[in-house]
């Protein structure tokens, strides 16, 4: 049994993991002294294989087969809209499962090592141990691009209110969120499981009066992002080749899958030619967007738009507009153009 | 026997009074572990940890508030680590309990040269909104919890909100025209490391290399030394250099003249808190202000003095 400086030897005694040995998930030869014996058959990863993690925790691998972090079947509704039937099939083929399901987190990319990103892993979370959470290195890991560093304010702008209050990412996202349900969702806006600020901010609670007229006045308007999301957040031009462009940015337009609602929006890099070298042309391109409603997490008591309705009603700030379009983007981005009418004082 | 009663009621007003005359006096401006400990049970006391929440939760030091660094200098009009608008500091106040009589403690870690002057940085947030008791712990999170194992708590505090009626003390901070017109006036000091005082190298993110025009260089690297001392191999951490060590320095570089005004800055508004806080609160320089803008404002406005 290995008991080097890597795993913890204090660890080995206590979490039941372990009673079986290191060869039970890892396999590998326990009985011999010489390294290249020992490792023969390693697997680096046992909760690849759900089955390593089934005999035990047999409901939760079993709903966790079919849900969004595992299947990553959201990556693959969010973008088929603009492949032709064929497309669709290249697209399963040679990104689908090669690229996109590489993403898939395993048991043990939440609950024991990092998963890799880019060829980079974090290493074990903490000694080895099993842990039922560590939101600052597993949810971090993957979502450290754009939401986990605008919700702690290191993108820029100051940290996401409930971040200042002290909470993490769980006490909003409950675990069914990630185990799943046992459905199998095509996309998390299937998932009936998700956090929603009026789950605690009930519309009517409002401490002042003025904050009450805006949340009525604006109700099934606008997103509560569109107005309490404090600061630029991070927005990607231009995918190719797998190497996009990020720059900061605010964008308010109408939601693409609720043209009645304006929110806050984000550039997703899928250009022309990002899946060229598959060989899809993406066909139907224009299908979809380049910009997505997103719950952005950097959400302020105070904006500058809750202080004064004029930096939307008069000034417009960060709307959308037909020049701030990217170049050759989809023709359905004229769809998310909205302009504010000033109000009747 | 009247004499004996006046001598009595004096001495009672005077027991009466002490426990006010000791909380006016504050907390050491650089807090040590060990003064930190025994004055846990304080009244007025806020400990105020700014390390990130998830390393809060996993353990703070007992009773301190988690007011995460970023909270206190976030990122405004395209510049780094500003200070918060007023209603910003007045709800992170309010919020945690904190009054301008409060006396509060800051600490986070010190492994990085960032780490170590962000407690100043919070500091002169917290001095700027009027509150005057304002300690540092030397050390931080690190020697109290991995040096020296004392106790650490999993448990949020719940401070019980309360509007902050201080008083804001907005003369400790300098915006860029008014750094323009107090050169050649004001003793500006520069608290980057030599290499970028005299513009051999410089940060991405400031436009060009140099210096404001007139400032002396007081680098803020010989502000800290390793602990334990001179036993590198077991540092778990950084505390501040002695008062003595820091006065020198610094009185070498700005003079005696305590009511002098000083303006001090660096590149992004963050490392020249240290000097700040250990000029005004701990040599007792009278006029102490931080250039929140820095070089990161100033080296891009081409009407903004440069040397050389």
């Amino acid at each position: 049994m290995y008991l080097g400086y890597v795993v913890d030897p204090e660890l080995l005694k206590k979490d039941p993991h372990f009673r079986m040995g290191c060869v039970f998930c890892h396999k590998g030869n326990a009985k011999v002294m010489n390294r290249e014996e020992a490792h023969k058959g390693l697997v680096e990863r046992p909760s690849d294989n759900l089955r390593s993690c089934m005999a035990c925790h047999k409901q939760i691998t079993d709903n966790y087969a079919k849900s969004l972090h595992y299947t990553t079947a959201g990556l693959r509704t969010g973008v088929m809209p603009r492949f032709s039937k064929e497309e669709l099939a290249t697209f399963d083929e040679k990104v689908f499962q090669k690229s996109c399901r590489s993403c898939h987190a395993a048991c043990g990319d939440c609950h024991v090592k990092g998963a890799p990103v880019g060829g980079i892993s974090i290493g074990l979370i903490d000694k080895h141990k099993f842990v039922r959470k560590d939101e600052g290195k597993t949810c971090k890991f993957c979502h450290g691009g754009r939401v986990y560093p605008e919700y702690t304010g290191e993108y820029g702008g100051a940290p996401d209110v409930h971040y200042q209050k002290g909470m993490l990412c769980m006490d909003c996202h409950k675990k069914a969120e990630f185990h799943g349900d046992g459905n199998a969702y095509l996309t998390k806006g299937e998932v009936k499981q998700r956090p929603a600020c009026k789950n605690c901010h009930k519309p009517g609670d409002e401490a002042k009066l003025t904050a009450q007229i805006a949340h009525r006045e604006h109700e099934g308007k606008v997103s509560c992002y569109g107005c309490h999301s404090g600061a630029a957040y991070r927005n990607c031009y231009n995918c190719h080749g797998g190497h996009a462009e990020a720059k900061p940015g605010m964008i308010l337009g109408r939601s693409p899958r609720d043209k009645k609602l304006l929110t806050t929006l984000r550039l997703i890099p899928t250009v022309r030619d990002t899946f060229a070298p598959a060989g899809i042309k993406m066909e139907n391109y224009d299908a979809l967007p380049n910009y997505w409603d997103t719950p952005a997490h950097n959400i302020r008591k105070r904006t500058d738009r809750t202080r004064n309705c004029d930096v939307c009603h008069v000034d417009r700030k960060n709307f959308l507009t037909r020049e701030m379009l990217i170049k050759e983007g989809s023709k359905a981005n004229e769809e998310l153009l909205y302009v504010p009418k000033p109000i009747n004082r | 026997m009247q004499v004996l009663k006046r001598w009595k009621a004096m001495f009672v007003l005077l027991f009466l009074l002490l426990p006010a005359t000791v909380m006016a006096q504050g907390l050491a401006p650089i807090l040590s572990t060990d003064d930190l400990a025994k004055s846990l049970k304080d009244s007025g006391l806020v400990i105020v940890d700014i390390r990130k929440v998830e390393e809060y939760r996993a353990g703070h030091i007992p009773g301190a508030v988690g007011i995460f660094y970023n909270n206190w200098a976030p990122g405004r009009g395209g510049l780094m680590n500003e200070m918060p608008a007023d209603e910003e500091l007045l709800d992170l106040l309010s919020d945690n309990g904190i009054q301008s009589d409060s006396k509060v403690v800051v600490y986070g870690t010190t492994g990085t040269g960032a780490d170590r002057v962000n407690v100043t940085r919070v500091a002169w947030a917290l001095k700027y909104s009027g509150v005057q008791n304002v300690s540092v712990l030397s050390g931080g999170f690190e020697k109290w919890a991995v040096r020296e194992k004392r106790d650490v708590s999993t448990e949020m505090a719940r401070p019980k909100s309360r509007g902050y009626k201080g008083k804001f003390n907005k003369g400790l901070l300098a915006k860029k025209d008014y750094v323009i017109g107090q050169i050649g006036k004001a003793m500006i000091v520069d608290v980057r490391e030599p290499a970028f005082f005299s513009g051999e190298q410089k940060l991405p993110f400031v436009a060009k290399a140099g210096r404001i025009k007139g400032a002396v260089n007081l680098p803020t690297g010989q502000v800290f030394e390793k602990y334990p001392p001179g036993d590198h191999l077991e540092a778990c951490c950084w505390t501040y250099k002695d008062a003595a060590s820091l006065k020198n320095m610094a009185s070498g570089v700005v003079g005696s003249d305590l009511d002098k005004e000083i303006i001090v800055y660096c590149d992004s508004g963050r490392v020249a808190s240290a000097w700040w806080f250990i000029l005004s609160d701990v040599l007792g320089y009278k006029d102490v202000k931080i250039y929140d803008g820095s070089m990161e404002d100033w080296a891009k406005d081409d009407k903004a003095p440069m040397e050389p």
